[in-house]
């Protein structure tokens, strides 16, 4: 738990404005990291751009926090932005995979790139 | 978590285990008693796998090896009954019955670990054998296994093949909607699917990702997750139930078997929940899939916007996603009924009443402090009054009228329907019958009427000796009912009722009575009346409850128990209760069991004799009329007859039947009461009014005292004592001079306490109350 708590710290990749997500998307971290994406959505610029997610520190993931995931997404589409997931950890795909959300990852992909080849970003 | 985490969690959480395994169990035990009555009833069916599922699986939890490994067999057996390979026979529901009680103590064990019993062990192990041979090999075994009473009934056989047959890889549809409380509970959907995966293939999985609130109405800890797919497996219906045993409480799952055919979505569209929309409907029933409902409503869109009229959606579904006409017809019937129930239940989806659990012991000491609070509220409003300031006397009646509500809603908080009670005798009934060789009907009545949960839990017992005994005595032999004119099968009636102000309770059976020649002589053998004397019929009938009475020609290991009907008798009136039996010989006999409706507190009449205070319990005061000093004859008991209303109403004077000191006023009242059928009055000489009684227990010294149930304490402190009204007009209508012959000294009328002792008796009666 006390990991999980450190991993919460770097939500927000100052650089770019993008969302890591952390190492750690469960039930265990759901509730404290529901608050800080409502922030950081209520933050985007509404330009319509699409909003950016980076995926590659995820170690850890149960239906909870793909369901959190699936609901930012959500809150993306009413906004009319679209949602990109930068660098997927092989976690986060597995996960996908698990729940039938290929075709959603898929569609979450940065146009140009590909997804990570099982196990690069691991 | 830690180890020492989960040994303290299962350390809390293993009585709640242990009492919702008992009512599971019990649960099961009613639907298989129902099951017999209507064997292939799928929904009991289904509702029986379930039962023992839930058992299973919450025993897995707490890691009760015995318990899974057990229910596990019986598991496999009803889940071979539900797909119809094995039919229900009496021998068959027998078994299952004796393995609801193996499977009960097991539970009980677990609440209560004791050493290994290599008996039990083997007991259990010969039940997993029968269950074994009735379910493995089919319906052949059933017969093989087939005791006395299972020969008229040979079992159905139906599609035998699956049990062994090679796999082929059948596919299931699975929806599954996981609960709410899923991530709560500790369960994760993705463990649940990816075990899924272990017992097969899963194809086309799609979670509706429409269904998860966005970000800002989101719970992160609901789960809002609802999943489609199809599972492509050898396993059988249980084996994929299994998977989903931990959320099983929780979440809606519909499996569509391989093969399905329109009939069996039909059917699982009628055992849907209630859901208005038709292509919810259908794809909760696993008809179509989701996309196939997109398909077909945009398909219905593209209809309507070219202008043409758009086809009615079940139409459109039958075109494109090849739904068959007659589940759609299923649908739209279920979807109109649902239409209409609403309009009558005023709107909304109609909610099941929702139960708390609570402490017996705090509700207990609430009911213990609200005496206090009635008993303290009575002592300020009688000060207010006294005071004569109107403003102080409204303000306590005010508070008085609250506290009566707050009575009144406390302790219906403790109320309890009977039916509960009455539908545990009908294992009693089964297995008594069976043993004894006997056919009976049982028939109840009445189990919507509620009584306090003491009381309830203290009449269970009196309540089946009394079953076994109209069974054992009453009822005769089929054989002995044909020669007597009657049908084969016997009947024996349970009820339950109000009437003014407490409960009656009905055994009513078509035996043959009581014999009262034979009740008779057994009397003059034990001495209980004296040789050659012929009490009338109705004491005859009461010598049943007498100590140390059978009148069994052999005893049997049901009634010969050592508990016999004086005992039952006792721990019916330790309720303040009273049995009386009316027997009709050769047409049966119905014992009545009247009892109170609470056992804490009443809504009482109060009255005043000379210096002491008595109290009616006000359900049966019928009305108050004035004494007239002149009328009638009054005998050295003090019993007279006034005229009411054209009819005779026999009048007791207490203070000649209890001797109380003090010249009687010149004006006197008649307290008008209804004891069962008959009604009689009390003389009294003041009317004091309602009065809500907390009722004590007498002191040790007052037990004996014939006619009173209890005492209170008044708000002034002073001690008034409770009558039991059928109680007084038996001590009333004794002939005169009997009680004094034959009553033992204790049951002797002794003068009611003086004041003085009434006061010493004060701390008696509080001392009772104390924990």
């Amino acid at each position: 738990m006390q990991s999980a708590l450190c991993d919460l710290q770097p939500t927000r990749a100052p650089a770019d404005g993008a969302l890591a997500l952390p190492s750690e998307l469960s039930i265990y971290t759901a509730a404290e990291l529901h608050p800080r994406w409502l922030l950081w959505l209520e933050a985007l610029p509404p330009d319509g751009a699409p909003a950016r997610l980076h995926g590659g520190a995820v170690d850890q993931v149960d239906a909870a926090g793909m369901q959190l995931l699936l609901s930012l997404a959500r809150a993306l589409a009413l906004r009319g932005q679209a949602l990109q997931l930068h660098e997927p950890s092989l976690v986060l795909q597995q996960a996908c995979q698990a729940l039938g959300l290929q075709a959603w990852l898929q569609a979450c992909q940065p146009a140009p790139a590909r997804p990570q080849p099982a196990g690069a970003c691991a | 978590m830690s180890p020492d985490h989960d040994t303290s969690f299962i350390a809390e959480a293993l009585p709640a285990f242990v009492s919702e395994a008992h009512e599971q169990l019990h649960s099961l035990e009613q639907l298989l008693l129902q099951l017999e009555q209507a064997p292939g009833d799928a929904e009991l069916l289904n509702a029986l796998f379930r039962c023992a599922h839930t058992v299973k699986g919450s025993a897995g939890i707490f890691g009760l090896d015995r318990v899974v490994a057990f229910t596990h067999h019986v598991e496999t057996l009803l889940d071979q009954l539900r797909e119809g390979r094995v039919s229900l026979t009496p021998a068959l529901g027998t078994l299952l019955l004796q393995c609801n009680d193996q499977i009960r103590a097991l539970v009980a064990e677990a609440g209560a670990p004791g050493a290994d019993d290599p008996e039990a062990d083997a007991a259990r192990a010969a039940l997993v054998q029968r269950l074994q041979q009735a379910g493995a090999t089919g319906p052949g075994a059933v017969a093989g296994l087939a005791d006395r009473d299972a020969a008229g009934a040979p079992p159905v056989a139906a599609g035998a093949t699956t049990a062994g047959a090679p796999a082929t890889g059948r596919r299931w549809h699975l929806a599954v909607a996981f609960g709410p409380d899923t991530f709560r509970n500790g369960m994760d959907p993705l463990a649940i699917l990816n075990y899924l995966r272990g017992m097969g293939t899963v194809q086309a999985l799609a979670l509706d990702i429409d269904g998860v609130p966005p970000l800002s109405q989101l719970d992160p800890e609901t789960c809002a997750l609802t999943f489609e797919f199809a599972l492509d497996t050898q396993a059988t219906r249980a084996e994929i139930e299994s998977a989903f045993s931990f959320v099983r409480e929780d979440c809606r799952l519909h499996i569509v078997e391989p093969g399905a055919r329109p009939e069996d979505f039909v059917a699982m569209i009628e055992a849907l929940p209630d859901n208005p929309r038709l292509g919810e409907i259908l794809i909760a029933a696993g008809a179509i899939s989701r996309v196939q409902l997109q398909q077909a409503l945009t398909a219905q869109g593209r209809a309507g916007e070219a202008g043409r009229p758009a086809a009615p959606l079940g139409r459109v579904l039958q075109a494109t996603a090849g739904v068959s006409p007659q589940v759609v017809d299923a649908a739209l019937a279920k979807q109109e009924r649902q239409r209409a129930a609403p309009a009558a239940a005023a709107g909304g989806v109609p909610e099941e009443p929702r139960y708390i659990r609570v402490q017996a012991d705090r509700l207990d000491a609430v009911i213990n402090l609200l005496g206090e609070l009635v008993i303290a509220g009575a002592g300020a409003s009688l000060l207010a009054r006294q005071t004569r300031q109107g403003a102080l006397v409204e303000a306590t009646t005010h508070i008085g009228r609250l506290i009566e509500d707050i009575r009144n809603g406390t302790l219906q908080l403790r109320m309890v329907p009977i039916g509960e009670t009455f539908a545990r005798l009908r294992r009693v009934v089964r297995d008594t019958a069976a043993e004894l060789g006997k056919d009976v009907a049982l028939e109840l009545a009445g189990g919507e009427t509620e009584l306090d949960k003491s009381v309830v839990e203290r009449i269970a017992d009196p309540l089946m000796h009394l079953v076994r005994n109209a069974l054992d005595h009453g009822l005769e032999s089929p054989a002995q009912r044909q020669a007597a004119g009657k049908p084969a099968t016997g009947r024996l009636l349970l009820s339950a009722c109000h009437d003014s102000g407490s409960i009656l309770i009905r055994i009513t059976d078509d035996g043959r009575g009581i014999q009262r020649q034979k009740v008779l002589e057994r009397a003059w053998d034990r001495g209980l009346v004296e040789r050659g004397t012929v009490p009338p019929d109705p004491d005859i009938d009461r010598l049943i409850f007498e100590p140390g009475f059978s009148t069994a020609e052999q005893v049997t290991n049901l009634s010969g128990r050592g508990v016999g009907m004086d005992v039952v008798r006792r721990n019916i009136e330790a309720l303040r209760g009273t049995v009386t039996l009316h027997s009709e010989p050769g047409a049966g006999a119905t014992v009545e069991i009247r009892l109170p409706l609470t056992l804490a507190i009443i809504d009482g009449f109060l009255v005043g004799v000379g210096a002491s205070r008595f109290i009616f319990p006000l359900e049966s005061v019928v009305e108050v009329i004035e004494h007239r000093a002149a009328q009638g004859r009054t005998d050295d008991r003090g019993r007279s007859v006034v005229q009411l209303r054209g009819a005779a109403l026999p009048v007791a004077d207490l203070r000649l039947l209890y001797g109380l000191e003090g010249p009687a006023p010149e004006r006197s009242s008649v307290v008008v009461l209804q004891a069962g059928e008959h009604r009689y009055g009390v003389r009294v000489d003041t009317l004091l009014g309602q009065h809500q009684t907390v009722i004590k227990p007498l002191g040790r010294m007052f037990r004996s005292l014939r006619g009173m149930s209890g005492s209170s304490i008044l708000g002034n402190g002073e001690v008034a004592l409770i009558f039991d009204v059928p109680a007084l007009a038996a001590l009333a209508a004794d002939p005169p001079g009997r009680a004094a012959a034959d009553a033992p000294p204790a049951r002797r009328n002794p003068p009611p306490p003086p004041q003085r002792e009434a006061a010493a008796a004060r701390p008696q009666a509080v001392k009772d109350t104390q924990p």
